[in-house]
């Protein structure tokens, strides 16, 4: 089937209807996002991320291996998405839907080709082997808005990864083990994440972070992806009816907002979680002072 | 009968908790299975026990000889026979309305004529993406039995209980099934077994809209809720949109009565209904 069953017409009529009083079926205004809240677990770069209903789960793993021929000095990052019956009984699993290669491509495009990731400092030594770097996102529950949350869960995750040290000696790439060696942050060199818009009412009503329901009963999408600085690295608009030009203007204004929000979020978790781990890390262990009182 | 009981899947039903009026048949609800017993002793009398096919507190109601599993909340709903649900129309033939009554499940039937007064000329002319509120009439056995549900009671032709028919207008909520198993229990079922169902949001906001036009409601055991205020006029999308908001924020933290009566009189101040 891999198709979201349709809404009622009474539910979509409610919507629009209630949208046109500016009124949400959650109580939102329509530039509210859900609560988002970002867990880590015990591992480095894995990221649970809820934004309303909607949830998701994304590891981030580093192996080493051999560089691109035609790119000998960077190193590979790659995003994996596979939409599941874990998500949604919508989705059949091992079968790639359209909404799937949608949202890899829109991800693809947003955090890689926008190079967050500095994949040139992922080289160990040019042309024999770089790092790989690979970004698996797991759906563990779908209510609307999946670009978005999987964004939010990539970019937190490349933040909060680290990476075990490599060094070159004589020729030979030695690789340190996590409890040998204080592993290494990524080099990310912007925080770039999407902000989803839906139209309803030709093109009249425009409201972000939709749930299931509501981009079911919309028009058509717009896609904003932007850093903190402002730097558009990503619009889109795919299917559906035509949105008026100044949508897209006004609404980057409010998405920029929105990024800056969400990041300020995404910096106020990895810190906590970062106070969590000082207590008895490796960082702690590794403290050449000792507590012996002196005197 | 003192404390609630509750059950495991698997678990037996104590005889002494079975409903005490022996004339009239057991009815079974969802949740509850009977099967035949593996090793029957000489002491016990009958060769059947029941046995739970859900976690829940059992419930048993004397006066109607029905025994049920009150389930926690899943969203899994699995048809049972008399059980009251909402299903959305898919597509129709000659004889049949195609309803959905879960997404991503085989279409359950309806048929054309069962409606309270339908005849070949006066039947309803549902549409694809229609809603009827209907009761299961009969699920089949084995695998491709197809379930099949109607409208109308088929041994006296009125549509009872009363409303089952299609639903025009309002707004559907997704809530757990075994939420909307309680509210139903809440809004038929007399003041001392309120207590086991715990809500008193529906009476809540009945008080507090009466004033503003009232609302009608019905739930639908496949954890559907269908909210109407088609009478408040102009609070009508509003005060859609706040009962929904209490149901799904009731069913999602398991609020306890007061904090139901808080939550209440919360969402209707954000959402500038004036009670």
């Amino acid at each position: 089937m891999n198709k979201e069953a349709a809404l009622s017409v009474a539910e979509r009529d409610f919507i629009l209807d209630a949208l046109r009083e500016d009124v949400r079926l959650d109580g939102r205004s329509a530039d509210q996002l859900r609560p988002l809240t970002l867990s880590f677990g015990e591992e480095y770069g894995h990221v649970k991320v809820q934004l309303g209903k909607t949830s998701l789960i994304v590891r981030i793993s580093a192996e080493v291996a051999k560089p691109h021929d035609d790119r000998p000095f960077d190193g590979i990052f790659s995003i994996a998405m596979e939409l599941t019956a874990m998500g949604s009984p919508a989705w059949e699993n091992g079968r790639q839907g359209d909404f799937e290669t949608y949202v890899t491509n829109v991800l693809d495009r947003v955090i890689r080709h926008s190079n967050a990731l500095d994949t040139e400092s992922l080289c160990v030594l040019k042309g024999v082997s770089c790092w790989t770097i690979r970004a698996d996102v797991h759906i563990t529950g779908y209510d609307g808005n999946l670009i978005d949350a999987s964004c939010i869960g990539v970019m937190a995750g490349l933040q909060h990864f680290r990476r075990p040290d490599a060094v070159v000696k004589e020729g030979q790439v030695i690789v340190y083990g996590i409890d040998e060696k204080v592993p290494v942050p990524l080099n990310i060199t912007h925080k770039p994440l999407s902000v989803t818009f839906h139209t309803f009412d030709e093109g009249k009503l425009v409201i972000l972070d939709a749930t299931r329901k509501e981009e079911q009963a919309s028009e058509a999408d717009v896609v904003i992806g932007l850093n903190n600085a402002g730097d558009v690295c990503y619009l889109s608009k795919f299917s559906g009816s035509p949105v008026d030009a100044m949508v897209f203007v006004t609404k980057t204004t409010v998405a920029l907002e929105k990024v800056k929000e969400l990041n300020g979020i995404i910096d106020k978790a990895l810190q906590a979680d970062l106070a969590k781990r000082a207590k008895g890390g490796l960082a702690e262990q590794a403290r050449a002072e000792n507590d012996r009182l002196i005197g | 009968m003192s404390s609630p009981l509750i059950l495991l899947p698997g678990d037996e039903v104590p005889t002494d908790y079975l409903p005490s009026n022996g004339s009239a048949p057991l009815r079974l609800g969802p949740g509850l299975r009977l099967l035949s017993e593996a090793h029957p002793t000489p002491a016990s009398t009958s060769k059947h026990v029941l046995t739970a096919t859900q976690a829940g507190i059992l419930s048993t109601d004397n006066k109607r000889n029905a025994i049920s599993i009150l389930s926690s909340s899943n969203r899994r709903y699995v048809p049972t026979p008399n059980d009251l649900v909402i299903a959305q129309v898919h597509h129709s033939s000659v004889d049949y309305f195609y309803c959905m009554i879960t997404p991503q499940s085989p279409h359950a039937v309806l048929g054309q004529l069962s409606f309270e007064g339908a005849t070949k000329k006066t039947r309803p002319m549902l549409q694809g993406g229609d809603l009827v509120y209907a009761r299961v009439l009969s699920t089949g056995l084995g695998a491709g039995a197809e379930v099949e549900i109607a409208c109308v009671n088929p041994a006296t032709g009125k549509s009872e209980p009363g409303g089952l028919g299609p639903l025009k207008g309002g707004m559907v909520f997704d809530i757990s099934t075994g939420f909307a198993a309680r509210l139903i229990r809440a809004s038929s079922a007399p003041s001392e077994q309120q207590e086991v169902a715990g809500l008193v949001v529906l009476d809540e906001l009945g008080k507090k809209l009466e004033k503003v036009g009232g609302f009608e409601i019905a739930v639908g055991r496949n954890g559907k809720v269908w909210v109407d205020c088609s009478n408040s006029e102009d609070n009508a999308v509003r005060a859609t949109v706040a009962i929904g908001r209490c149901l799904t924020a009731i069913d999602e933290h398991n609020l306890n009565p007061t904090d139901q009566r808080k939550l209440v009189t919360r969402i209707l101040r954000e959402m500038k209904i004036e009670s």
